[in-house]
């Protein structure tokens, strides 16, 4: 029976238009399906292993200092809990500030140094020093620190070679045993301190948080007791939505890290153009497919309101045409799905060579939007049949 | 099947016919298989509409027409496709074929339309049966009145049916190939114990008729 409705709904009355319905179409679904694919390329890129630092992952914040908010830079609990509320925080941990009068001197005649100082505590989960002798016990006297790498740093080369001192190795620094003295108002009280590890994350000397609550406590000079400062663990700081958050909280951290923000922006929009460009080349080649059908089945009218004289049921010519024009269709995905891996693949050989390393093969999400885009044609297909050949009958 | 028809009169026609006498428009009918009636009436007098009222290709009439008692107005697409595969075969005035299918095409397509009631053969058959056998290939708008009229008495026989609805059927024919039409329709009716209606202009004695009935 399929070889006769052929013969009498000629589809190939209109065989340009329908080639260039197909093409339209072929585009559109090419445009799409990449636009997809590099959406996922670039998602890969951000978050593979080989882009993460764990370094960058921790941003401490403050508020920026200016004239009018000299001395009044502490954060309110609403700050924090805005803070947490964002979707690109992971964690917030506050940096709880050493509120008595510190000092460190050396035991040692022969190594002499002596500074005034201050301390900083983080929750332990934000410290990325494993060191079994990071922990303090109230009955003993002593205080484990970590100290920023920088510190060294300046030690060694600048410092020691200014005052023609010998440089330390981590190892080295980490075996001197110093005094730290808290000065209270009835006197010093002297602890012996040692470093236990060196951070990049954080730029202050660290000392466990417990000590710094029990020491806060017992030796507070009357400061306010609001943090100002709080470190947090985002996936991503190139984020521009944490860029924009900052700057619109006058908040400010290491810009060094979050500098990355302005060409994800730009990349952004160029992956959201193509996005956009692919979405309306889809909805106009729907648009013409529809039409196509519509042509079709106009053209040929009076053979098709002749066949339901005859008792041929309109069920019977929808199935006959969905046949028609769906195959085509699934036709044109396909072939779209092997031109995307084909483009993968092609971009996967030329970014390896620029150590850039994406997928060899599509997506699962490529393959899930053209699924989505085949039910969509699917209804278009149907329920344009199925109106115009009920418009027919009547 | 049962086709009842209760105080039809076409919109169209209703001046014109309510002055006239008539044993169908505004009266009510009941046609049951295998009745064998015939409807006889002038020219003009609406026969093309009657056939087409009853096969529901026309909706301006006022009145009912049931079939089994089912108004047909209420029968959905896809269900009157049914009836029109399984119970009700016609031959149109105006034969309604496919220009561009051949005169065997034509045929092929209405047996194909449902589960086929004939093997393909049976087309040959019938054809040798009508004379028409040799001009099967050939493509149906080439063909003369009088061969597309046996095409489409033969497409009409290639479904099952319980009434055959005739109009004018034999308007292009001699009268050798009308008495050969008339015994192939003759047979096919006895074989489905299918009624049929048949509208002429003139009495005659084709059938043996149930009733005859001025229209």
């Amino acid at each position: 029976m399929n070889t006769l409705l052929q013969k009498i709904i000629k589809t190939a009355s209109g065989r340009t238009r329908f080639v260039m319905a197909v093409i339209g179409l072929s585009v559109a679904m090419v445009l799409i399906l990449a636009a997809v694919q590099i959406q996922v390329n670039y998602n890969d890129l951000l978050h593979s292993k080989t882009n993460q630092d764990s370094i960058a992952n921790f941003l401490v914040l403050n508020k920026s200092i200016n004239n009018a908010n000299r001395n009044s830079t502490t954060l309110s609990d609403e700050n924090i809990a805005a803070l947490k509320k964002q979707s690109f925080v992971d964690e917030v941990g506050i940096l709880i500030p050493s509120r008595f009068k510190a000092s460190v001197e050396s035991n040692s005649d022969r190594f002499p140094f002596a500074t005034d100082i201050a301390f900083e505590s983080v929750p332990a989960s934000f410290i990325d020093v494993n060191n079994v002798n990071w922990k303090w016990d109230e009955n003993s006297n002593y205080i484990p620190i970590i100290a920023p790498n920088m510190f060294l740093d300046f030690y060694n080369f600048q410092f020691s070679l200014s005052q023609n001192l010998p440089q330390l190795t981590q190892d080295i620094v980490k075996l001197i045993v110093f005094k730290v003295n808290i000065h209270t108002a009835t006197g010093i009280i002297s602890f012996n301190g040692r470093i236990v590890g060196f951070s990049d994350r954080i730029t202050s000397l660290l000392v466990p948080q417990d000590f710094m609550n029990w020491a806060n406590e017992k030796y507070n000079l009357g400061q306010q007791s609001q943090p100002s400062r709080v470190i947090i663990k985002t996936k991503d700081p190139g984020n521009p939505a944490l860029v924009k958050y900052l700057q619109d909280n006058g908040l400010v951290t290491d810009a060094d890290k979050t500098r990355f923000s302005k060409y994800r922006q730009i990349v952004n929009t160029v992956v959201n153009i193509s996005w956009i460009t692919g979405a309306v080349m889809l909805v106009f080649a729907l648009l013409i497919f529809t039409l196509f059908i519509q042509l079709t089945i106009a053209s040929c009218k009076e053979e098709i309101k002749l066949l339901i004289t005859l008792g041929a049921s309109p069920k019977q010519l929808q199935g006959f045409l969905i046949k028609q024009f769906f195959p085509s269709n699934v036709i044109i995905i396909v072939i779209s799905l092997l031109a995307i891996c084909g483009l993968q693949y092609m971009a996967y050989d030329f970014l390896q060579v620029q150590h850039i390393f994406i997928s060899q093969f599509i997506s699962y999400y490529t393959l899930l939007a053209a699924w989505v885009i085949l039910l969509v044609l699917w209804f278009v297909n149907v329920s344009a049949i199925r109106k115009y050949i009920a418009v027919k009958d009547k | 099947m049962q086709i009842e028809l209760t105080q039809i009169i076409p919109v169209p026609l209703k001046d014109k016919l309510s002055n006239r006498a008539s044993d169908i428009w505004n009266k009510t009918v009941l046609f049951q298989s295998p009745q064998k009636i015939k409807i006889k009436a002038p020219s003009g007098s609406g026969k093309t509409t009657f056939i087409h009222t009853l096969y529901k290709l026309r909706y301006d009439y006022a009145g009912d027409v049931c079939y089994d008692g089912i108004n047909i107005k209420n029968i959905q697409d896809d269900a009157l496709a049914t009836i029109r595969q399984q119970k009700i075969s016609i031959i149109f005035q105006d034969l309604r074929l496919f220009p561009n299918l051949t005169a065997g095409e034509n045929i092929e397509l209405n047996r194909v339309l449902q589960a086929p009631f004939y093997e393909k053969e049976k087309i040959n058959e019938m054809a040798e049966a009508l004379g028409v056998a040799s001009i099967l290939a050939q493509r149906a708008g080439l063909c003369s009145y009088g061969e597309q009229q046996r095409i489409a008495i033969i497409r009409a026989m290639m479904q099952p049916f319980e009434w055959l609805l005739m109009d004018e059927p034999f308007s292009h024919l001699d009268q050798e190939n009308i008495s050969k039409a008339i015994t192939l329709i003759k047979t096919e009716c006895d074989k489905r114990n299918a009624g049929f209606i048949l509208t002429d202009l003139d009495d005659d004695e084709h059938f043996e008729y149930t009733g005859t009935i001025q229209l």
